[in-house]
């Protein structure tokens, strides 16, 4: 009896530290979100704050429209720092620049890039505190032939001080001399990885393409001088378009950037750690219907000994309190070192992320225990419910029995259906429906999916039997006896066979219905790209920032073919309907696409239904979408008015209507026109149709343009779609290790469910092994058992993730995908790679099972 | 003790089989050198009360246990010398065995579990002898129903079956009777007497019953690990006496 006691209090260590373990995985994905994210605001917060110190005022130009974050506002004329300066209240304006794309190559020919902050062009001024950057060693840079770098740029790649560099600027590439080594903010660092190249601001303003000009204009009150006051005359200074503000202002705005990257990142945290949670639910509500279960005689000894059905309610949901208590605890723990490796996992991955702790907010604690508990005890209702109901005199009769019969009747086809019905039909209308936002759209399909996962948890006993038994039948023919009784084991109890199951079915629908969803984008990707563009050769660059224009002329003067430089800029378009004076004026915002328009032909299919290319005027002329034309009842020779950024306003005429789509917008504009409005002067690439016939040669001489532009990456079609593809693949693959997790929990399930069961067969178990099955054979056994059941779980989940991935790929928008395509050999692998997760499942339990020692087994009553 | 000369015939023996729990002062010798032959063809009753090591003497001599000290064979196997996995093996291939309860795996159907050691050997067993156990068990319409559909002395029939079908060296039984009622009990027993009387099969039966001992050839009395007396031919009279006379 002893030893049964040990046996059964370690079975419940296991069972409890198995089904805590589910919510521990979850919890820590809330808490490493949540904390992530807290470590980065205030990160970032303290930079802002850092950077503004010295400085009480930006003047800046204005953006008539669009965000400071994705659009580059105008510059302002250089005399206007004079005129700050005068003003009553000032002690000092500067100006200054930040101009994104410049790039410097090192003693070794390697460009200096991140993969994400900018690469900056910058000038150094007198007063450091003012424009935050520091000298460290050397000196500053003086006139047009010299340079100062950061320090990491300069520690991290090969330079050396008085060596004469290369640096690729918007005005081409062009060679300095290294003087000294800089930082931005003191005594800290606050950098976060951006890379910056200084001048002076004469040669600033030269190099970066600005004469006359500063991208923005520093300046500091006077001590004591009323901050809103000097505000106010600053203001009175400035020409249109130009704007004063105060640092707690460009601090907030700063953070206000940084929160759309940051809260983004977070709520897709929250959503993989409520797929967990939710996988985690299926699990614990079956560990508990079983623990129960084998409880029966326990709980009844209780209820005839006059315990109210409340209370073996209370015993059950309050045991379940204190496991959630306990993960959530533990969570919050695994939680912070989930923080800390997502931190190392930035730096890795080049983004240098300011120095901050990991703050552990009362918030986050209180949505860890809430989250952790409230999962648990509602995984515990329905089991507590059923407890509770238990008879008094259930254990006298003859006890725990699992193998249930029938008893899967009407309720459960009548109550799976209408869950079923409903889940569909908010799935539908999370697909098609209109919805104003993305977040109600994403919640109402987040909700229909799990009602439909309910729901076919619900139905899934009704089939369990019947689909395990097919499903498992080859284990007969491979290993007769093993085989058979695996497949008997796995078809037996099909409401545990079930629950086990779904767990599995929730993660390899998400996963399948993500690789449908993928497949299709590539496929659709591919086809439009194999036939949206005919240029032999394609540049690109890695940075934010794009190419210098300075390139594509390099390669037109080099005689190579025809280079065409696309690049994208935001766009205010005011339209009167069909051209015709209605008196109502609407204004799209909507993204330009800027090439050289005539040579377009050369390069794309933009297929021309109507007008012409060749008539068309650099100066005026607009090539719009036929859709756009349809939308905005336009055609050719109306007029549009459109204004940009930097503020100037200009009229076009509708040049020609085209019907080509791919990686361009709706509306074109000529690159020669462009460059007198645009604040930035940058290609985001550039397509080249060759005039060498050798595709070697051609290859050969654009590389020796590209040796001025170290930076840029040069791909032939294939090679420029492959990569395409690998970075669609990238991110694929990044959605799976999440959704990765649930398949973790749905492991972790196979094994608690199977653990369990086996502990609750081990008389029949003894039994086997007296009649002379090997241990070996016992494995076998369970083993295949457990391949059964994560099958049927998989097949279900493939055939529900394959319908929900059409079903996502039919609602996403023909522009962007197409063609469904179902990537049939992957789905058959992810049912494959199933198979062997339960067989790895079931290792510990049929290692448990199979040195179970046989007299006791027998003995067990 | 009247142990024979050296047994010709003897489908299992033991010879000074000693089994101790424990160790120190809280040892216990559930077998004190036990020295026992069990004749082929025949049917033997082991009988003793509570703690006598009755059951303890035939897990030994099944090899579902090993003894601390003493041999015991099977045929001419010496089970001592058998690692885990051979035991199993000779368990599957050479015992047969009967449990009170639960002797039914309840995923297979009757002839399944009928012909469980042979599916686990990989063997197809000998069919005209399968079919001769099949239809003395009487149960030759109910061979594709499961457990649950059979009624107790229906499944131990088909435990006994499951016993016999392999032809084992000897088969043992542990209260085979305990858990039904008289007249299935009778019919149970009877089908065990006829396995010996008309195959030749060897059996070994634990029980604490008299009028079940009485269906043996032979009644062995176990007390406190040791062999104390044995009857031949018994009577559940006889064999009460001998009970009152041990004092249990």
């Amino acid at each position: 009896m002893l030893r049964l006691g040990i046996k059964s209090l370690l079975a419940h260590k296991i069972r409890f530290a198995l089904t805590a373990s589910t919510i521990v995985i979850g919890v820590a994905f809330v808490v490493a979100s949540f904390v992530t994210a807290d470590s980065l605001r205030s990160g970032f917060d303290q930079l802002a704050e850092d950077i503004n110190t010295g400085t009480d005022y930006t003047v800046r130009g204005e953006l008539p429209f669009g965000d400071v974050f994705d659009a580059v506002a105008p510059p302002v004329p250089a005399e206007l720092v004079d005129d700050i300066a005068a003003v009553d209240g000032v002690e000092i304006a500067a100006g200054g620049f930040f101009v994104d794309g410049v790039i410097p190559v090192d003693g070794s020919g390697e460009p200096v890039t991140t993969f994400g902050p900018p690469a900056a062009g910058s000038n150094w001024i007198e007063d450091e505190s003012l424009s935050q950057f520091y000298l460290i060693d050397g000196r500053w840079p003086v006139g047009i032939g010299e340079f100062a770098l950061d320090v990491n740029s300069f520690a991290d790649y090969d330079f050396e001080l008085g060596g004469t560099y290369q640096i690729v600027t918007p005005t081409g590439p062009r060679e300095f001399t290294l003087t000294g080594t800089a930082q931005f903010g003191f005594p800290e660092d606050a950098g976060v990885g951006a890379i910056f190249s200084l001048f002076d601001s004469a040669t600033a303003q030269e190099v970066l393409g600005y004469p006359g000009e500063f991208t923005a204009i520093s300046v500091r009150a006077e001590a004591g001088a009323d901050i809103a006051e000097v505000q106010t005359r600053i203001e009175a200074v400035l020409p249109d378009g130009v704007e004063v503000i105060t640092a707690a202002e460009s601090a907030e705005e700063f953070s206000e950037g940084t929160e759309t990257i940051i809260g983004p990142f977070q709520t897709i945290l929250l959503v993989f750690a409520f797929i967990v949670l939710f996988v985690s639910m299926f699990i614990i509500s079956n560990t508990f219907n079983i623990v129960l279960g084998q409880r029966v005689r326990e709980l009844s000894v209780l209820r005839a000994v006059g315990a109210t059905p409340g209370q073996v309610r209370m015993s059950v949901l309050t045991e379940s309190a204190i496991i959630g208590i306990v993960a959530s605890l533990a969570g919050l723990g695994l939680g912070m070192l989930g923080a800390l490796g997502l931190k190392a996992l930035f730096s890795v991955l080049g983004a240098s992320l300011p120095e901050s702790s990991l703050p552990l907010t009362p918030r986050t604690v209180l949505w860890a225990v809430v989250v952790g508990v409230g999962f648990t005890v509602l995984a515990s209702l329905v089991p507590a419910f059923k407890a509770s109901r238990i008879s008094p005199v259930a254990g006298l009769s003859e006890g725990t029995t699992s193998d249930e019969r029938a008893s899967l009747g009407w309720k459960r086809l009548a109550s799976g259906g209408v869950l079923l019905a409903i889940g569909l039909v908010l799935t539908g209308l999370g697909l098609f429906g209109d919805f104003d936002g993305a977040t109600p759209q994403l919640s109402t399909l987040g909700a229909g999916a799990a009602v439909t996962f309910v729901a076919v948890s619900v139905l899934s006993p009704l089939v369990a039997r019947a689909v395990v038994s097919l499903l498992a039948r080859p284990l007969v023919w491979f290993m007769p006896i093993s085989g058979r009784l695996a497949r008997a084991n796995a078809a037996r109890n099909p409401r545990r066979t079930s629950a086990t199951a779904v767990a599995l079915t929730i993660g390899l629908a998400l996963v399948t219905m993500v690789s449908i969803v993928g497949q299709s984008l590539k496929v659709s990707f591919g086809d439009r790209l194999a036939t949206a563009f005919t240029a032999d050769f394609i540049v690109t660059v890695d940075t934010q920032a794009g190419l210098p224009q300075t390139l594509s002329k390099d390669i037109r003067a080099a005689d190579i073919g025809t280079p065409v430089g696309f690049s994208f800029d935001l766009a205010q378009i005011e339209a009167d309907a069909g051209g015709v004076q209605t008196g109502v004026t609407r204004v799209i915002e909507t993204t330009l696409t800027v090439a050289s328009v005539r040579d377009l032909d050369a390069v794309i299919n933009i297929d021309v239904i109507d007008g012409s290319l060749d008539s068309f005027d650099p100066q005026s002329g607009l090539l719009i979408h036929s859709d756009v034309a349809g939308d905005e009842g336009l055609a050719v020779g109306d007029q549009v008015d459109l204004t940009f950024v930097s503020g100037d306003r200009r009229t076009f005429n509708v040049a020609a209507i085209f019907d080509g789509s791919g990686f361009w917008s709706n509306w074109f504009i000529d690159s020669a026109l462009h460059t007198q409005v645009a604040t930035t002067a940058f290609d985001d690439l550039l397509m080249v149709q060759s005039a060498i016939d050798d595709p070697e040669a051609a290859r050969a001489a654009i590389d020796d343009v590209l040796t001025g532009y170290p930076q840029a990456v040069l791909e032939d079609r294939q090679e420029f779609q492959d990569s395409i593809e690998s970075g669609l693949n990238t991110v694929l693959v990044l959605v799976n290790v999440f959704l990765g997790f649930a398949l973790l929990i749905a492991l972790i399930g196979i094994v608690s469910t199977l653990t369990l069961s086996v502990f609750e067969r081990i008389r029949e178990i003894g039994l086997l092994r007296a009649v002379g099955m090997t241990r070996r054979q016992m494995r076998r056994m369970i083993r295949w058992e457990a391949a059964a059941v994560s099958l049927y779980g998989a097949v279900v989940g493939v055939v529900l993730g394959a319908a929900f991935g059409v079903a996502t790929s039919a609602a996403i928008p023909e522009d962007i995908i197409d063609t469904i395509a179902v990537p049939y050999l992957q789905l058959f692998v992810f049912l494959v790679i199933s198979v062997g997760f339960g067989l790895i499942a079931a290792l510990f339990p049929a290692f448990r099972a199979s040195r179970m020692n046989v007299l006791d087994a027998i003995a067990d009553e | 003790m009247s142990v024979a000369a050296p047994p010709t015939h003897a489908a299992a023996r033991a010879v000074a089989a000693t089994k101790i729990y424990g160790s120190g002062d809280t040892a216990v010798r559930a077998l004190d050198a036990i020295d026992v032959t069990f004749e082929q063809g025949q049917f033997t009753a082991i009988m003793g009360p509570s703690g006598s090591g009755k059951s303890t003497l035939m897990h030994c001599m099944a090899g579902l246990d090993r003894v601390t000290e003493g041999q015991v064979l099977i045929g001419e196997v010496d089970l001592s010398t058998l690692s885990e996995r051979d035991l199993t093996l000779l368990r599957r291939d050479n015992v047969g065995f009967v449990f009170q309860a639960f002797n039914l795996v309840t995923t297979l159907t009757a002839i399944e579990n009928i012909m469980l050691p042979m599916d686990l050997a990989g063997s197809a067993g000998d069919a005209d002898w399968v079919d001769e156990v099949v239809s003395a068990t009487g149960l030759a319409d109910r061979l594709k129903h499961r457990p649950s559909e059979l009624s107790g002395g229906q499944q131990q029939r088909v435990a006994v079956a499951r016993a016999l079908a392999g032809q084992p060296q000897v088969i043992f039984a542990d209260e085979p009777t305990g858990n039904v009622d008289l007249n299935t009990g009778a019919e149970i027993l009877g089908f065990m007497r006829n396995a010996v009387d008309e195959m030749g099969q060897t059996i070994v039966m634990v029980t604490h019953d008299a009028v079940a001992a009485s269906y043996a050839d032979r009644v062995v009395f176990l007390v406190d690990g040791k062999i104390v007396d044995e009857l031949t031919d018994p009577t559940p009279e006889r064999i009460r006496a001998h009970m009152n006379q041990l004092g249990a």
